[in-house]
């Protein structure tokens, strides 16, 4: 420990770019994409539900505007949909007068809007097509037993479909962390955004992209290792004895 | 008779995976019109042996003659391989194999997996080649598929165009892997009739087989294998009537 | 029907530059693709591990952080080789970075990286007889490819490349951030001048639609052509 210090103490002494200043730019990058990624994702997951049952229904008023929504925010970049929440608030007339006005003071607000919406989209898809693949002998056999329609859905279609939808969803998380990069470009100081600040600062780009690629991957790396876990012990039942 | 005359001469072929040694020194010498069989129990090593005779397994020693042209090796980290990929391509494209499980290209029409190898390995001009797989497709009873996919025929149908396949190239010794065990029993019978045919017409031909009637009736000489040796070997009247080995004995005794 | 307040021809400009970095894109990760699919099943341990590494880091970083990375560092990588190169020669040479060709190397060596899975998958779904008797049959390694593998291999590895053709295609928005202009970099410029969102973002949003809805039935077309064979299927 002691050598590694000694070795590594001029380095950090030498270099102009890795200072307490910047790396606190890091950090405040760091705690905001966290924020901006969890909230979506939360968000996100709780307006999927609902919306993955609707859209499996049979039930045509409720099944194709869904489709619609998914259809347009999965076909669309994510960054036009950054642009319009974005833009789209800030240049109505009087909004800066009314109650809404914090909305397009603070770009934070119109990221969480197009970021939890996109990630509703997917996420519903991924949940449809778990509902989709419940064996029919489980439904059956929910029935056989008297449950009512809504309650075999409550008690065994929907908890089955999750765990099947756990590997997609976890690839969608890290999808999300990764989209989350474009915030920067409403000026929200993000993780990408200090690295930017400290490259245009010392126009040195690979120091300032390298060191918060690297910090991504960290992030990426911990969350696929997450989901792993809560994969071995929710999808237990489907691996052989 | 010197080895440029025979089609095909096999010296002493070792080989083994990992640890497990499958082929102890088998030679082997095809003359013209030979119809050899090799016959079995599995993992006797007959059908490596086989695939070692177009270098789709490389023999770890031993040499391979075509004609009189012998395969050149070289060692490579330890293990031997040919030296020249080139005279492999060449020399796999006068030995045409026939495989178990047909191996017809699935993407292409019975007439294209006849006339592949004739265009783009020999370069016929394509209308020559056209011309010379249809005719083979008739031969073996299968002209009015010739435009169908080899999904849409039966087993014995794609091995009979597998056949056809390996006839294009117009090779000097025809190479068969266990050709009729992936077949259903009513389907043997058409692969091997076209098989006598071959054999009848004085096609060189070096077949693995279990059908022990086409090894009696058809082969010039039957080989005998047991653990990568030759245990026994011969004319099929010898071999399969007065066979001396005690193992070989058991291995053709009526199972039931 | 708009009136898109003289922006219409720098949009049609835009759109077309999305379009056509899309494409060469495509083809930059489809070759990449291949490439480190070849290098992931050789036998080569250098080239494996290479292989692997590649795909993983790629697959850890957002498009944009190496979008920057490429592009910002490409000119300072490139400046400091001509540097290099001019001490040593005595020459003076400068060599500027192009923006449309670090996208398009951007997003091939990003895309190459997901491609090369589709790949990999697509070579282990081929029946290994198949290739076998392209060998059987004298084929070179490279004629077998060309007949045999890529053939079959392309009907398993096809919904693959769509998917990730679909997120490439909304990835390419992101080269407006590095300020090359496609149609997303227009309409931002138009709604700052403008301040009219929903009239330049709606059309741009439609224009990937539309791309998207072209390449569908490309891809229904390369579906049956790869199908044959199999659908057909008595």
């Amino acid at each position: 420990m002691e050598q590694w210090l000694t070795q590594v103490a001029p380095f950090l002494s030498d270099n102009l770019i890795f200072t307490p200043n910047t790396l606190a730019q890091y950090w405040d990058g760091l705690v905001n994409t966290v924020q901006l990624v969890f909230i979506s994702l939360v968000v996100g997951l709780f307006l999927a539900v609902p919306l993955a049952v609707g859209r499996a229904s049979r039930r045509v008023w409720l099944n194709v505007p869904i489709w619609l929504f998914n259809y347009v925010f999965r076909g669309t970049p994510l960054l036009i949909q950054l642009y319009i929440a974005y833009y789209g608030f800030a240049f109505i007339d009087g909004v800066q007068d009314s109650a809404f006005a914090f909305f397009i003071n603070d770009p934070v607000y119109p990221a969480l809007l197009a970021f939890t919406l996109n990630t509703a989209a997917y996420t519903t898809e991924i949940f449809v097509g778990a509902i989709r693949a419940t064996p029919q002998g489980e439904l059956e056999a929910a029935r056989a037993y008297g449950m009512s329609a809504a309650t075999a859905y409550r008690r065994v279609v929907l908890p089955s479909a999750f765990r099947r939808a756990l590997p997609a969803y976890g690839n969608e998380v890290i999808f999300m962390l990764h989209a989350s990069a474009i915030a920067s470009a409403v000026t929200i100081t993000d993780l990408t955004g200090a690295a930017y600040y400290v490259y245009a600062r010392f126009y040195s780009p690979f120091p300032a992209f390298i060191f918060v690629a690297l910090v991504y991957m960290l992030l990426s790396f911990v969350l696929q290792g997450g989901f792993k876990v809560l994969e071995t012990r929710m999808l237990r039942h489907l691996k052989p004895a | 008779m010197a080895d440029s005359e025979i089609p095909l001469v096999v010296r002493d072929l070792h080989k083994s995976f990992k640890d497990v040694s499958v082929l102890n020194g088998l030679s082997l010498e095809a003359h013209e019109g030979d119809v050899i069989t090799l016959i079995g129990a599995s993992g006797s090593g007959k059908s490596t042996f086989l695939r070692c005779m177009n270098l789709l397994e490389v023999p770890d020693a031993g040499d391979i003659i075509v004609h009189g042209e012998p395969v050149a090796f070289k060692q490579h980290n330890k293990t031997r391989e040919p030296a020249s990929w080139k005279q492999v391509e060449r020399i796999r494209s006068r030995l045409a194999m026939v495989f178990q499980g047909f191996n017809l290209w699935a993407h292409m029409s019975l007439i294209g997996n006849v006339i592949e190898a004739p265009i783009h390995v020999l370069g016929v001009p394509r209308r020559q080649a056209r011309e010379r797989g249809m005719a083979l497709l008739e031969r073996v009873g299968l002209a009015d598929r010739a435009d169908y996919f080899p999904a849409q025929l039966s087993g014995g149908q794609q091995q009979r165009g597998a056949i056809a396949r390996a006839l294009a190239v117009d090779p000097e010794v025809l190479l068969f892997d266990e050709p009729t065990s992936a077949l259903d029993p009513e389907l043997v019978g058409d692969v091997l009739a076209v098989m006598r045919e071959l054999a009848d017409e004085g096609r060189t031909m070096v077949v693995v087989t279990h059908e022990m009637d086409f090894a009696r009736d058809v082969s010039s000489q039957v080989i005998y294998l047991h653990e990568g040796r030759i245990e026994e070997a011969g004319a099929p009247a010898d071999v399969l009537k007065k066979p001396n080995s005690p193992r070989l004995q058991q291995f053709l005794a009526p199972r039931f | 029907m708009f009136d898109f307040q003289g922006y219409g021809p720098r949009l049609l400009e835009g759109a077309w530059l999305t379009a056509e970095l899309a494409v060469l894109s495509l083809i930059a990760a489809l070759v990449i693709g291949l490439m480190v699919a070849s290098a992931k099943s050789s036998r080569s341990m250098t080239l494996k591990s290479v292989a692997t590494v590649y795909t993983t880091l790629i697959r850890g970083v957002p498009d944009l952080v190496m979008m920057m990375l490429l592009f910002y560092g490409g000119q300072i990588g490139m400046n400091m080789a001509t540097d290099g190169l001019n001490a040593w020669l005595g020459t003076d040479m400068f060599i500027n970075v192009n923006a449309f060709a670090a996208g398009v190397v951007t997003l091939g060596v990003i895309y190459g990286a997901y491609m090369s899975e589709t790949f990999r998958g697509a070579f282990l779904a081929v029946d290994a007889g198949q290739m076998e008797a392209a060998r059987a049959y004298g084929m070179s390694p490279w004629l077998a490819f060309r007949r045999v593998r890529f053939p079959l291999m392309m009907r398993h590895a096809l919904p693959g490349i769509n998917n990730n053709w679909l997120v490439l295609l909304k990835s390419t928005a992101l080269v407006s951030i590095i300020g090359l202009s496609d149609m997303v970099y227009v309409a931002d410029q138009a709604t700052k001048a403008t301040h009219q969102p929903f009239l330049f973002m709606l059309p741009v949003g439609l224009g990937y639609l539309a791309i998207t809805a072209v390449s569908e039935l490309v891809v229904t077309g390369l579906k049956r052509r790869f199908d044959v064979g199999f659908s057909q299927a008595t």
